[in-house]
């Protein structure tokens, strides 16, 4: 990542993920839900504002994608960011039941939810 | 990602740490699809409880397939953005609502919106019916289950379903329903048709792998 005649808008996540772009396909899901396992003041001072945000929004379990537009980061960049912080036991994410689209009971509960708004 | 946790921190210990025991709601998915203008994101609002957020995915040339391409040079990629709401369910359960990206060339971007989805909503305005044939076939081939919605436009409808259904060829057991997309009962209404029949294909499916 050297110099970049782009927007900063543009280079400035790609900075932060060091040139990483994506985390793999197959992992978290747009619906994925993101929870902090620590507050915000554990983090350490050097933590990025970026890193220190979605900690801050995780406290409360959040879907990837709203991690993303609340950042308003891209979905690759928060990916990878939200990786990372797993990896370093900040967050956890709850991929959930591949099936659970699926699933008979989840689908009814789903219905009366639905019907009861 | 070194720079974000000190090793101090790391060292006392936070995976050793007793995790919070809290409950994660199970998410579920709804993709709404149509399209340009037609009235994605109204729908989404008119239902979600948060505005319709817009996430923004950077397509890489790489990601369309095609090598050697980085994200550094701007010029090999390009923005989809996409916009979504919520609905919580309960403690237990989220709904989220995926507006498809107006431009239905990325269809990558369906695939993940798709991907774990309970189905589809295609909205359609009837005077511009085409617009939504290539979000019907696309929940066709998926083999999801799916609810034509066609929008009220000016509150009246200018084609009955049924002429919608047979210009579309939909299955027979995809719905097609009038919904102003502005409206939170009509929105509800169409939602209810889909889990409904999300809801018999998959006591169908269960019934057959009880056997
Ligand atoms: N009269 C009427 N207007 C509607 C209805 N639904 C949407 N609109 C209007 O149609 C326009 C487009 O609606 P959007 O919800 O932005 O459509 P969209 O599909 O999200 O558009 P893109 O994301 O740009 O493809 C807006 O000005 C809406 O206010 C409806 O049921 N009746
Ligand atoms: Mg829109």
């Amino acid at each position: 990542m050297t110099q970049s005649p782009h927007p900063p808008r543009i280079v400035r996540p790609y900075v932060l993920t060091q040139g990483r772009t994506k985390a793999p396909e197959s992992t978290y899901g747009l619906e994925a839900q993101v929870r902090a396992l620590v507050p915000p003041q554990q983090l350490d001072r050097a933590a990025t504002p970026e890193a220190r945000g979605i900690v801050e929004l995780c406290q409360r379990s959040t879907s990837v994608a709203e991690v993303a537009a609340r950042m308003t980061l891209p979905l690759g960049v928060t990916r990878v960011l939200v990786g990372d912080l797993v990896a370093v036991g900040a967050l956890a994410v709850d991929v959930g039941a591949p099936d659970a689209a699926t699933d008979v009971a989840l689908l009814e509960r789903l219905l009366d939810g639905i019907r009861a708004l | 990602m070194e720079s974000v946790l000190s090793d101090r921190l790391r060292q006392t210990g936070w995976g050793a740490a007793p995790r919070a025991v809290r409950q994660v709601p199970v998410a579920m998915k709804v993709v709404v699809a149509g399209g340009f203008a037609v009235g994605k994101t109204t729908f989404v609002g008119a239902i979600s409880e948060i505005d319709p957020l817009r996430t923004e995915a950077q397509i890489t040339v790489e990601s369309l397939g095609i090598d050697n391409a980085g994200p550094i040079n701007g010029k090999t990629g390009t923005t989809v953005a996409m916009d979504f709401g919520r609905i919580t369910i309960g403690p237990d359960m989220v709904l989220y609502l995926f507006g498809t990206p107006g431009q239905d060339r990325f269809w990558f971007m369906w695939d993940e919106l798709a991907r774990g989805s309970i189905g589809g909503v295609v909205l359609v305005d009837t005077r511009r019916l085409e617009d939504c044939f290539p979000a019907v076939d696309y929940f066709e081939a998926l083999d999801v289950p799916f609810v034509v919605a066609c929008n009220l436009f000016d509150g009246v409808a200018t084609h009955h379903p049924r002429e919608v259904r047979e210009a579309l060829r939909v299955p027979s057991n995809t719905p097609v329903v009038l919904c102003d997309a502005r409206r939170k009962s009509h929105v509800q209404e169409t939602l209810v048709l889909l889990v409904e029949g999300a809801l018999r294909k998959a006591t169908a499916a269960s019934g057959r792998s009880a056997r």
